[in-house]
């Protein structure tokens, strides 16, 4: 019973543990679990969730793209240069958010070709277009620190109906997962990451579907962009350099395998969240500034071990 | 690829011939790029990064998508424990020595057991590993100063001991001696191959699979202690996070050496030759006056290029 | 005209020919049946016709005009469907997504149509309306399924191409006897709709059941095509093995065991997948487990090697009690275990045949160092015994054939010789001619008093070489066959008993 209920909602486990973690984060602080506690986690954390989406995208195929973070930083910098060059306002604002997705597309579909077309192992290849990505954003913006326009970060972190922004934000993102989660082209990803020598003889056009995932994960790292560049209302062009890890971590957290074929990208948001709530119930408890890294690797650790047993457990 | 000679399609030999080209370039590009001295210095780098890639390599020969992401941390952790145990005094040599492989092989020990007892994938578990290396790192640099190299141990790293070569050549050297007896002449060797290919299989012909998986991670930590230790003396003083630079590197030369991150296929001297390519391509950017963006595009443009080289998945219809 | 013509195809694999002149001609509305050895080409040639495998050379006409199959998408574009002996399906994904994963129905042009993907996979899964057993369920991943039930869903997958020319590569190896009575059924129908069927199995009942006509394969090459009704199996093995092989007989009177020594004493062991399974087993003695597949004789094996876990029972060598829990310790205590499954269990991929005969070696001679030289003398008797054909010890096992691979597989336990040794369905999938060695030798190692048990799924190969017959049926023994009443009928009867007792 348990092992059909988590086959079909393979992100319980991490919904459960987020929620305990949750309650903890209430118990040592309460306002953490307040409307500006809440609002405040959102706010930090939702690049990550995103860029665990991003990752998922790329797992579901049994693939895995290491320069998430190059991209992050590359589009943050994209974004905020161009925002400047082109006046600041609203106008200069969207476009420059355009531009930002279509980098990241590029970037996605340059993976893509790399892994999939060229059939390079996943792990280096991305590893050298991460450092590929990293030498373009420094070429954008060679140093740390150019300011994104005030309207950019100001609605970031503002509020429309007293509802802050990033709620109506996580509201959409919602409603495109789940529509996305019907897509033919999940399925098809799915497919591939279970045995992409059965997909392909099953008819399956497996380059192209391998292709369009890492494009998905590039769009969903620019996004992950804007909101880091929402949240630090600057350019930097090593900005996401140590995101990279801690999407492949919230991803497995999710309940995805890594090996591809299983996973949810509602999970993986849950494994970011989790990440999130770590590091602030380690801050709410008190523990001494210096311990606190070694705490949250540790509380990481343990989460991504049990998360691995009770999903293998549950799934016979 | 069919159109290119069967003799360059031995990821040695592309390693050594990139290698010369490399040498030449270089020293085209920046006259005394490859004179003795300069080839030396780049060998002593190419050997901090060959001894971690030489427990890669073994973690990744044995399969099931083996690899060891936590050797940055156990590096660094090894450089400050060597560094604090030593502090500048020669005395203090063997105590570090052993202190350092101790905490390598401990935290190597981990990775094994989470591997094959709870079934994490490797990926996963060095990756939560790494975190904790990283956490545990700020607490002791908060605790203690981060000590100094002994002086006979920089002199191994950095100055000639014999026959004009440093230390840690020599040192490198007799890595590679025993990792080519150990995979091709130990039964030991034989069966990382064994349950690198087909581990179900291997465990069925009586290969005690998880005891050598475990024994791999161990020995990994201690390949990655010991470059730390070495990594110390060549720095004079360890400083924070100084192994990371090595972690994702560490799985590119083995890759370039031609052993196959699938398992179960592939040696140490073709790592040993893509360590120094990495290690010379690195410096040759380094000596051309461009921008440092400039230089990591070409970099990472490189990487991608010298990867078609090797290891491309088979195609989906043969 | 003709529906499909296959003319002069090709393939080879590095120094491996796997075919080397392809000819096959298939008509509307018949059942073409392949015939030929392991290692033949079979698949090889299955695999052009779907696009998987890019031929070296040769043509291709469908109904009269050239086309070039360019990869599985277009065979399927060109009406050709295909059944994969190795199957072709996303263990996670369900049964239903499985059956219409070569063509997931959209709407809206981007998402899954999930009413029309249930509606159509249904109509498919109707056709084998109560044979498809326990647990079978449209919205179940196919990990969750039974051998048997994966092949079912193949067969549905295979179906619901709905493409003119379909092909089956091997369908019914896990297939109970009501089930392959049903797929024949719908074979029959389907014929009767004037599509073009290919059929490849190892078993002549099923040959002569269901083909219209035959082509016979033999080392790459397709010798001669005839219709089923002008032949006979006899001239058909002869055709496929070649003039020169000698047969397995399975008349051959198997010789009265020795009055040996009790080796091997088994009682009330119990596990996962079998119960209360007792014996004894004399030196120079062989064993048979019969009874319908998956009974229980592979997980009681594969637990007597320490493969699988038992929770009761005891196990006695020689009179000693011992306690096995995992293959290395068995094969210390002297047991040896050759599946049938060489892919999973057997076949050290991707590396040298000597490193695929030599890891016994090392475990019971406790060795540490490899010397090269000394292994190859050590296998060379071992590896000849088997008459494995091969160019050279250092070449990858990969390159041999699938018979001459289990041949490398079973060597491997023959350098240092066990005392008991476990077969486990040893010729799932191997050529007649690598049967009749394996035979042989296992009645040789027999006469010098190796005590042998032997699972076979064919009950012909347990009748002429079995000494006694043990009956599995729902994880326990129900019967002992010896002396005369080893025969088809009794072994048939005993197997279907518990199915005749429920009905």
């Amino acid at each position: 019973m348990m092992a059909r209920i988590l086959a079909r909602y393979p992100f319980l486990p991490a919904l459960v543990i987020a929620l305990v973690l949750l309650a903890l984060n209430g118990l040592y602080q309460p306002r953490s679990v307040s409307l500006i506690g809440l609002t405040g986690l959102t706010k930090t954390y939702l690049a990550l969730m995103l860029l665990a989406i991003a990752q998922t995208y790329v797992v579901y195929a049994g693939d895995i793209d290491l320069s998430v973070g190059a991209i992050v930083s590359l589009v943050n910098v994209v974004l905020v240069v161009l925002m400047e060059r082109w006046g600041g306002g609203g106008v200069s604002i969207f476009a420059a958010m355009a531009a930002g997705l279509l980098v990241g597309l590029a970037c996605g579909l340059i993976n893509g070709l790399v892994v999939a077309a060229l059939r390079l192992q996943a792990i280096v290849a991305t590893f050298a277009t991460s450092i590929f990505f990293t030498g373009v954003a420094l070429w954008v913006l060679p140093v740390a620190g150019l300011p994104a326009p005030t309207a950019f970060w100001r609605t970031y972190g503002g509020r429309f109906f007293e509802v802050p922004f990033v709620f109506y934000a996580v509201l959409l993102l919602a409603l495109v997962l789940y529509l996305m989660a019907r897509l033919r082209l999940t399925t098809q990803l799915l497919a591939v990451g279970d045995d992409a020598q059965s997909a392909f003889q099953s008819g399956l056009p497996v380059t192209a579907i391998r292709i369009k995932g890492y494009a998905l994960c590039g769009l969903f790292a620019a996004l992950a962009a804007f909101c880091i560049t929402g949240d630090t209302a600057s350019g930097d062009p090593l900005v996401g350099g140590k995101m990279t890890l801690f999407s492949v971590a919230a991803v497995v957290l999710g309940g995805a395998a890594l090996s591809g074929g299983f996973g949810t990208v509602v999970g993986s948001v849950f494994g970011a969240l989790i990440i999130g709530l770590i590091n602030s119930l380690v801050y709410f408890v008190g523990t001494p500034s210096e311990w606190q890294n070694l705490v949250q690797g540790l509380a990481i650790l343990i989460a991504l071990m049990a998360g691995i047993l009770v999903g293998r457990r549950t799934r016979r | 690829m069919n159109g290119i000679p069967p003799l360059f399609r031995q990821p040695l030999a592309i390693a050594l011939l990139l290698i010369a080209v490399l040498l030449v370039l270089g020293e085209q590009l920046s006259p005394g790029f490859a004179s003795m001295q300069q080839i030396l210095r780049l060998l002593i780098v190419a050997a901090l990064l060959g001894i971690v890639a030489a427990g890669q390599n073994l973690v990744i020969l044995g399969g099931r998508e083996g690899i060891d992401l936590s050797v940055g941390g156990i590096i660094s952790l090894s450089a400050i424990i060597a560094g604090n145990l030593m502090n500048g005094a020669d005395a203090g040599i063997p105590l570090a020595i052993a202190g350092c492989i101790v905490a390598g092989a401990f935290f190597g020990l981990l990775n094994g057991l989470g591997v094959t007892l709870l079934r994490i994938p490797p990926l996963v578990m060095t990756l939560g590993m790494l975190g904790v290396l990283q956490g545990l790192l700020v607490v002791i640099r908060n605790g203690i100063p981060s000590g100094r190299a002994a002086p006979v141990l920089s002199q191994f790293v950095t100055q000639p001991v014999l026959f004009g070569l440093p230390g840690i050549i020599w040192l490198w050297i007799a890595v590679g001696l025993l990792m080519a007896f150990l995979l091709r002449r130990t039964v030991f060797g034989q069966r990382i191959y064994a349950i690198g290919s087909n581990e179900h299989a291997a465990i069925m012909a009586g290969v005690p699979a998880a005891r050598i998986r475990i024994l791999l991670f161990v020995l990994s930590g201690v390949f990655a202690a010991i470059a730390g230790i070495c990594l110390l003396g060549y720095s004079g003083s360890s400083f924070a996070n100084v192994g990371e630079q090595y972690m994702l590197p560490s799985i590119i030369a083995v890759v370039f050496g031609g052993t196959s991150l699938a398992g179960g296929k592939g040696g140490y001297t073709g790592t040993m030759a893509g360590a120094v390519m990495l290690v010379v391509l690195q410096s040759i950017l380094t000596t051309i006056n461009i921008e440092e963006s400039g230089r990591q595009m070409i970099f990472g443009a490189t990487l991608l290029v010298l990867m078609l080289f090797y290891g491309r998945g088979r195609a989906m219809r043969t | 005209m003709s529906k499909l013509v296959l003319r002069d195809v090709s393939k080879t694999y590095g120094a491996t020919v796997a075919l080397s002149h392809g000819d096959l001609t298939l008509e509307a509305g018949e059942v073409h049946v392949l015939i030929g050895s392991n290692g033949s080409g079979k698949s090889t040639l299955c695999k052009i016709v779907a696009g998987s495998v890019r031929p070296d050379s040769g043509r291709v006409e469908i109904d009269g005009k050239p086309v070039a199959i360019s990869g599985p998408q277009a065979a399927r574009t060109l009406g050709i469907g295909i059944f994969y002996q190795e199957l072709s399906l996303a263990a996670r994904r369900t049964v239903e997504e499985n059956i219409c994963l070569s063509d997931l129905p959209m709407k809206a042009g981007l998402f899954i149509d999930r009413a029309t993907l249930s509606d159509r996979a249904a109509r498919y899964i109707a056709l084998f309306d109560g044979v498809t057993g326990e647990g079978f369920a449209a919205d179940a991943p196919v990990d969750t399924l039974r051998a048997d039930q994966r092949q079912l869903v193949e067969i549905m997958k295979t179906l619901a191409s709905e493409a003119p020319i379909l092909i089956f590569d091997e369908p019914t190896s896990a297939l109970d006897r009501a089930q392959v009575d049903r797929f024949f059924e719908i074979l029959r129908g389907l014929k009767n709709d004037s599509r073009t069927i290919v059929f490849i199995s190892h078993r002549m009942d099923e040959i002569f059941a269901i083909g219209d006509r035959v082509t016979i394969i033999r080392d790459g090459r397709t010798i001669s095509s005839m219709a089923i009704a002008d032949t006979q199996p006899p001239a058909l093995i002869r055709l496929m093995v070649g003039e020169k092989e000698e047969l397995a007989s399975a008349s051959a009177p198997a010789p009265a065991p020795d009055a040996g020594k009790t080796a091997l004493a088994v009682s009330g062991l119990s596990g996962p997948g079998f119960a209360n399974v007792g014996f004894d087993l004399k030196h120079g003695e062989i064993l048979g487990f019969g009874g319908l597949h998956g009974q229980g004789q592979s997980a009681a094996l594969r637990a007597l090697f320490g493969a699988n876990p038992y929770v009761s029972g005891t196990v006695s060598l020689a009179g000693h009690p011992v306690r096995i829990a995992t293959p290395a310790e068995a094969i210390r205590q002297g047991f040896a275990y050759v599946s049938g499954d060489r892919r999973r269990d057997g076949v050290i991929t991707g590396r040298s045949i000597l490193e695929n005969v030599t890891p016994i070696h090392f475990l019971r001679r406790r060795l540490a160092l490899v010397r090269p030289g000394a292994l190859r003398k050590a296998a060379e008797p071992a590896i000849s015994a088997m008459k494995t054909r091969f160019a050279g010890f250092s070449h990858p096992i990969d390159s041999l054939s699938g018979g001459n691979q289990q041949k490398v597989v079973i060597a491997r336990w023959l350098i240092d010789r066990p005392d008991i040794l476990l077969l486990d369905d040893p010729t799932k999938g191997i050529d007649l001619s690598a049967k009749a060695d394996l035979f042989a030798l296992i009645r040789e190692l027999a006469a010098h008093g190796m005590a042998i048990i032997l699972y076979s799924s064919e009950d012909a190969e347990l009748l002429a070489n079995a000494d006694r017959i043990l009956v599995f049926n729902g994880g326990r023994p129900v019967r002992e066959l010896t002396g005369e009443d080893r025969t088809r009928y009794n072994l048939y009867q005993a197997a279907y008993e518990a199915a005749f007792g429920a009905a």
